[in-house]
C-alpha cells in the first residue's frame, strides 16, 4: 500500500520529491508595494523561487499601493531591481513568464472601495490562473497603517478565504515598540485574522545556519548531555554591523538598537540555543518551547539595568580606514539624540537548564567586523594535570556563525609538537561555504514559500513576541526615566564598543570573544 | 599536481591524472600534496565517491567529470578503470587534486586517487576501494556499466550508495536482479540511485504540482491517458515514469492489453492507455496527461533548460509557466543525484510497477 496515497488531502504525486510542506497556489498580496522591501527582497525571492522550480506556477502577486502606476509600468520596475538583486542572474524566458502574474493595483489604503475592487480582481485571477481563493497578504507598510488596511480587508470579506482555501496575513517587524503597543497591534491584527492566519516575520530565522542550531542540538547525541548549566560557563550572542544606519535614520533614532535588534533577532536566537527538545517539529510544538525560554529570562528592576546593560553610541571614528561621522551627525537623526546604537547585556534564564549560566549579548552599529555569532563557553577542565594555569583560551568553546560565513567551530585543546608538553586551543571549523556548494536560499525566499504552504514554525508567535517586549520594557523604561537614569556611553565608529561593555564581563571573571 | 579552475571555462581542458605513484605511497604522497599547497587552499570532502568503469580510457573523461562535479560537492574521489582483457596483471595509481576557487582567493579542494586495473587486477576493486577511503564518510560508488555476475558481497556491504544508470542496460530484468542481489548481500542497507530516475526529476515535479491543490485531486479519478514523448534510447526513461505514476496512483498493470500498447486500471476498475512515441532528442520531450475535458501538460521549452507547464480546459484561460528542466549530461544528473540524499522508496515502487515492461 502506498501511504501517501492514503491520506486525504496529500497529493501522492509529490512523495519523495520534497521533504518539506509544499507551498499552494496563491494570490500573494502585498500592501506598501512601491517599498524598498518589495524591490529588493519580495519580488527577487519569488523571482529565485520561480527560477528554482520552488514556486507553484499559478501563484500570483497583486501589488497595492498608492501611487498611480499600470501593470507594465509597474513589472517593468521590478525587472530593474531584481536584476540588481537577485541572488542569481535573472534570464528573461523565466521573467516573462514570472512577470505576467504580477499585477498592479492602485488604491489608498483608507479607501474602501478600492478594497472592494480588490476582492473582485482576486476572485478574478483565481478563476483565470487556478489560485483557488487563497490569498497571502503581505504588510510591506509602517505599522501606523496596520489598522485601516486589516478593517477594510475584513469589510471586504477578504479575512476569510473560501471553503476549502486559505487566507494569512505576513507582518513585518517591528511587532509594536512596547509591550503595550505590541498588545494593541496583536489585537488589531487579531480582529481580522487568526492567530493561525498570522505569520510574523523574522528573517534572521529564515537563515540556514539560525535552522541548523535545532539540527545540531537535536540530531546530534554528543551534545545533549553537555547542553546545561553543569557544563556550560556562559553563552555569548553577538551581532556586529559596520554599517550605521544609513537611510534609516529617522526610523532608527525613534527605536533602538534594543529595540530593533535584542527584542526580536537576538532574543530568537536565544530560544532556538536555549528551548528545550519539542515534542515534534510542529510550529506549535517549536514555538511552545521558545516561549518558555523567554518566559524564563529573569526580569531586570530599574536598579539593575545599570549594572546589567551597558548602552552606547558611535562618535566619529573609521571604518575600513575610512572615516565615518558620528551617529548625531548623521541624516534624519536628532543632533542631541539619546538613541543607544550598541547594547550589551548580561541575562539569566531562571529554569533548571540554565540556572546560574550567564546570557551576553552584544549587538552594535559601526563596529569594526560584521558578524552574528553564538559562542557557548563550556566549563573549565579541573586545573589539574595540564590546566594548573588556566587561561581563558582554554575553555572548550563551540561557535555557531550566523553570517556572514555561515558555520561552526569548536576550539579544543592541543599539544603543540615537540618534546615539551606545551598546549594550544586549535578550531576545528566547519564552513557551509566550503562544504556544500550550493548557494543557500534567502530567508525570505525560505520563509515566504513557509508561510504559502502553511508551516509557521519560523515565524514569531504573538504570546512570543508579548513575552519578549515584557523583558525589554523595564530596560527601556530605565533608561527614560526622569531620575537615576543609566547613562550612554560613546565610543568610537570602528571600536569594540564602549569601555563599559568590557566592564560587564570583566566584573565576571569574563571576556567578549574577538571575532 | 593540482588542477586549479577559477571559472566553468577552464574545467574541460582539465583531464590530467595528476602525480603517478606507487600504491604502497598513496599515503605519504597525499600527505606530501598537501604540505606542499599554498595556504588559502582547503581540503574538503564530505563524501568517498569511488567510480568504477571497465572502459581503460574512462580515466581521463571521469577525472574531467570529478572536476566538475566536486565544485559543489567536495568528496574524496576514487576513479578507477578496469581492463580486464589485459593480458599482463598490473596496477597503476595517480594523485590529484581539484581546487576551485570560493570568493576572491580561497580555494576549496578535493583530491583525486585514480587507479588503471589491468588484467586479474580487476578483482582488486574492493581492496582499492576500502584501503583508501576517508575513514567516517560514506561510501558513494558510481558503477558506470552493466553488473555482472557474481556481484562481490564484499563490496556492497560497505557501500551506502549505489549509483547506477539503468537507461544503458540492454537486459533490464536481468541488470534489476543484480542490483537487488547487491541490496541483499548489503542487508537493504544500501541505497539504490537511478541517475536514469534522478533524469526525470524535473518532469516530476512539473507535473506533480498539477496537484498540489487538495481540489485538483478529482483528476486523479477521471484520468483517461497519458501520452509521454521520449528521445532515442530513453524509453526505459519514459516507462520509469509511467512506472511512477502507476505507482503512486496506485494502478494495476492490465495484463490482456495487445502487444506494444500499455494501459492500467485505476481502483475504480476504469482503463487508462499509456502512449509513448519516440520523438525529439530529449529523455522526455513531453508528457501530456488528459482527465475528463482538462490537458495537464509538461513540455521542454525550445530554449532548451527549461520545461513549460499548462493546464488547458475549454472552460479556462490557458497560462503557461517555466520551470526549470533537468538536463541530460552526467555532471548535472550526478550534482543532483548527490543533492538529493534520502531513501528512494518511490523509485522502488515505480521500477517494480513497470518492470515486466522493458
Amino acid at each position: 500500500m502506498n501511504r501517501v496515497a492514503d491520506q486525504p488531502n496529500v497529493n501522492p504525486l509529490r512523495e519523495g520529491l520534497s521533504t518539506r510542506a509544499v507551498p499552494q497556489p496563491c494570490n500573494v498580496v502585498i500592501f506598501g508595494a512601491t517599498g524598498d522591501l518589495t524591490h529588493r527582497k519580495l519580488i527577487p525571492a519569488l523571482y529565485n523561487l520561480a527560477a528554482d522550480g520552488e514556486l507553484p506556477p499559478a501563484v500570483t502577486v497583486v501589488a497595492f499601493a498608492r501611487r498611480d502606476k499600470t501593470d507594465e509600468g509597474f513589472r517593468k520596475e521590478l525587472e530593474e531591481s531584481t536584476r540588481k538583486f537577485s541572488r542569481q542572474k535573472v534570464r528573461s524566458e523565466i521573467w516573462k513568464t514570472f512577470a505576467e502574474s504580477i499585477f498592479y493595483h492602485r488604491s489608498e489604503f483608507e479607501d474602501e472601495s478600492g478594497y472592494e475592487s480588490l476582492a473582485t480582481r482576486l476572485d478574478k485571477i483565481d478563476k483565470e490562473r487556478g489560485t483557488r481563493g487563497n490569498r497571502l497578504f503581505y504588510f510591506a507598510a509602517a505599522p501606523d497603517r496596520f489598522e485601516p488596511i486589516l478593517k477594510n480587508l475584513r469589510t471586504a470579506g477578504l479575512n476569510n478565504a473560501p471553503k476549502g482555501s486559505w487566507a494569512r496575513v505576513i507582518v513585518e517587524k517591528p511587532f509594536g515598540t512596547d509591550l503595550a503597543s505590541a498588545r494593541e497591534l496583536n489585537r488589531i491584527v487579531r480582529s481580522s485574522f487568526t492567530e493561525e492566519q498570522t505569520y510574523r516575520i523574522d528573517h534572521f530565522l529564515g537563515k540556514e545556519t539560525a535552522q541548523n542550531i535545532l539540527v545540531l542540538r537535536f540530531a546530534n547525541a554528543i551534545f545533549s548531555p553537555i547542553w546545561n548549566a553543569h557544563y556550560i560557563d556562559h553563552v555569548q550572542i553577538t551581532a556586529a554591523e559596520t554599517l550605521g544606519v544609513e537611510a534609516r535614520g529617522g526610523y532608527y533614532d525613534g527605536t533602538g538598537a534594543l529595540r530593533d535588534m535584542v527584542q526580536n533577532h537576538l532574543l530568537q536566537l536565544l530560544c532556538l540555543i536555549a528551548m528545550e527538545p519539542p515534542t515534534d517539529l510542529s510550529a506549535n510544538s517549536i514555538r511552545d518551547e521558545k516561549v518558555k525560554v523567554v518566559r524564563s529570562l529573569r526580569r531586570m528592576t530599574a536598579g539593575e539595568v545599570g549594572e546589567k546593560v551597558v548602552r552606547g553610541q558611535y562618535s566619529d571614528g573609521a571604518i575600513n580606514g575610512k572615516p565615518v561621522v558620528a551617529y548625531r551627525s548623521e541624516e534624519r537623526v536628532d543632533p542631541n539624540s539619546m538613541t543607544e546604537t550598541f547594547v550589551a547585556l548580561r541575562l539569566n534564564i531562571d529554569n533548571w537548564r540554565w540556572a546560574d549560566v550567564p546570557i551576553y549579548m552584544m549587538v552594535g552599529k559601526r563596529l569594526p567586523k560584521s558578524a552574528t555569532e553564538i559562542s557557548i563557553h563550556f566549563k573549565k577542565a579541573p586545573a589539574v594535570l595540564f590546566n594548573k594555569e588556566f587561561t581563558a583560551r582554554d575553555q572548550n568553546v563551540l561557535v555557531v556563525r550566523i553570517q556572514p560565513d555561515e558555520g561552526i567551530a569548536l576550539r579544543i585543546q592541543a599539544k603543540l609538537p615537540g618534546t615539551s608538553f606545551r598546549i594550544e586551543p586549535v578550531k576545528m571549523d566547519f564552513h557551509y561555504g566550503t562544504s556544500f556548494g550550493k548557494a543557500s536560499p534567502e530567508a525570505y525566499e525560505r520563509l515566504l514559500l513557509d508561510a504559502m504552504s502553511g508551516d509557521a514554525t519560523l515565524f514569531a508567535r504573538s504570546d512570543e513576541v508579548e513575552e519578549a517586549w515584557a523583558f525589554i520594557d523595564p530596560i527601556e523604561k530605565a533608561w527614560t526615566a526622569e531620575n537615576d537614569r543609566p547613562g550612554l556611553f560613546f565610543y568610537p565608529a570602528g571600536s569594540w564598543g564602549p569601555e563599559e561593555a568590557e566592564d560587564l564581563l570583566d566584573r565576571d571573571g569574563r571576556n567578549w570573544r574577538r571575532l | 599536481m593540482y588542477t586549479v579552475r577559477t571559472d566553468m571555462s577552464a574545467v574541460a581542458e582539465s583531464s590530467s591524472l595528476g602525480i603517478p605513484v606507487e600504491m604502497a605511497g598513496i599515503d605519504s604522497e597525499l600527505k606530501k600534496l598537501w604540505s606542499q599547497s599554498a595556504e588559502s587552499m582547503t581540503r574538503a570532502s564530505l563524501i568517498n565517491l569511488a567510480v568504477y568503469s571497465q572502459e581503460p580510457a574512462s580515466l581521463q573523461t571521469n577525472t574531467q567529470l570529478i572536476g566538475r562535479i566536486t565544485e559543489n560537492h567536495a568528496c574524496r574521489a576514487i576513479v578507477i578503470a578496469a581492463n580486464c582483457g589485459a593480458e599482463k596483471s598490473r596496477v597503476q595509481a595517480w594523485i590529484s587534486a581539484h581546487c576551485h576557487v570560493v570568493g576572491t582567493s580561497q580555494q576549496i579542494c578535493s583530491e583525486q586517487l585514480s587507479f588503471l586495473l589491468e588484467g586479474d587486477c580487476a578483482n582488486l576493486l574492493p581492496g582499492i576501494v576500502f584501503s583508501h577511503l576517508d575513514s567516517d564518510l560514506p561510501l558513494y560508488l558510481w558503477w558506470q556499466n552493466e553488473f555482472k555476475d557474481p556481484m562481490d558481497p564484499q563490496l556492497w556491504a560497505w557501500v551506502d550508495r549505489l549509483i547506477y544508470d539503468s537507461q544503458m542496460w540492454k537486459d533490464f530484468d536481468t541488470q534489476l536482479r543484480l542490483v537487488e542481489t547487491a541490496e541483499c548481500e548489503a542487508k537493504q542497507r544500501i541505497i539504490l540511485c537511478d541517475l536514469n530516475w534522478t533524469r526525470l526529476d524535473k518532469v516530476r515535479q512539473a507535473v506533480a504540482q498539477f496537484f498540489d491543490h487538495p481540489k485538483s485531486h478529482r483528476h486523479f479519478a477521471s484520468m483517461e491517458n497519458v501520452t509521454i514523448d521520449y528521445g532515442a534510447g530513453h524509453r526505459s526513461t519514459a516507462l520509469l515514469l509511467v512506472g511512477w505514476l502507476g505507482a503512486q496512483l496506485e494502478w494495476q498493470l492490465k495484463q490482456d492489453t495487445e502487444a506494444g500498447k500499455i494501459a492500467f486500471l485505476d481502483t475504480n476498475g476504469r482503463n487508462i492507455q499509456i502512449d509513448l512515441h519516440e520523438r525529439g532528442s530529449n529523455p522526455v520531450g513531453k508528457v501530456l496527461l488528459h482527465s475528463g475535458e482538462t490537458e495537464f501538460g509538461v513540455a521542454h521549452a525550445k530554449c532548451g533548460d527549461l520545461l513549460e507547464v499548462w493546464r488547458s480546459n475549454k472552460n479556462e484561460k490557458q497560462f503557461s509557466q517555466m520551470m526549470p528542466a533537468q538536463r541530460n549530461d552526467a555532471v548535472s544528473l550526478m550534482s543532483q543525484e548527490l543533492m538529493r540524499g534520502g531513501l528512494h522508496r518511490v523509485y522502488l515502487r515505480a521500477i517494480n510497477c513497470v518492470r515486466h515492461l522493458n
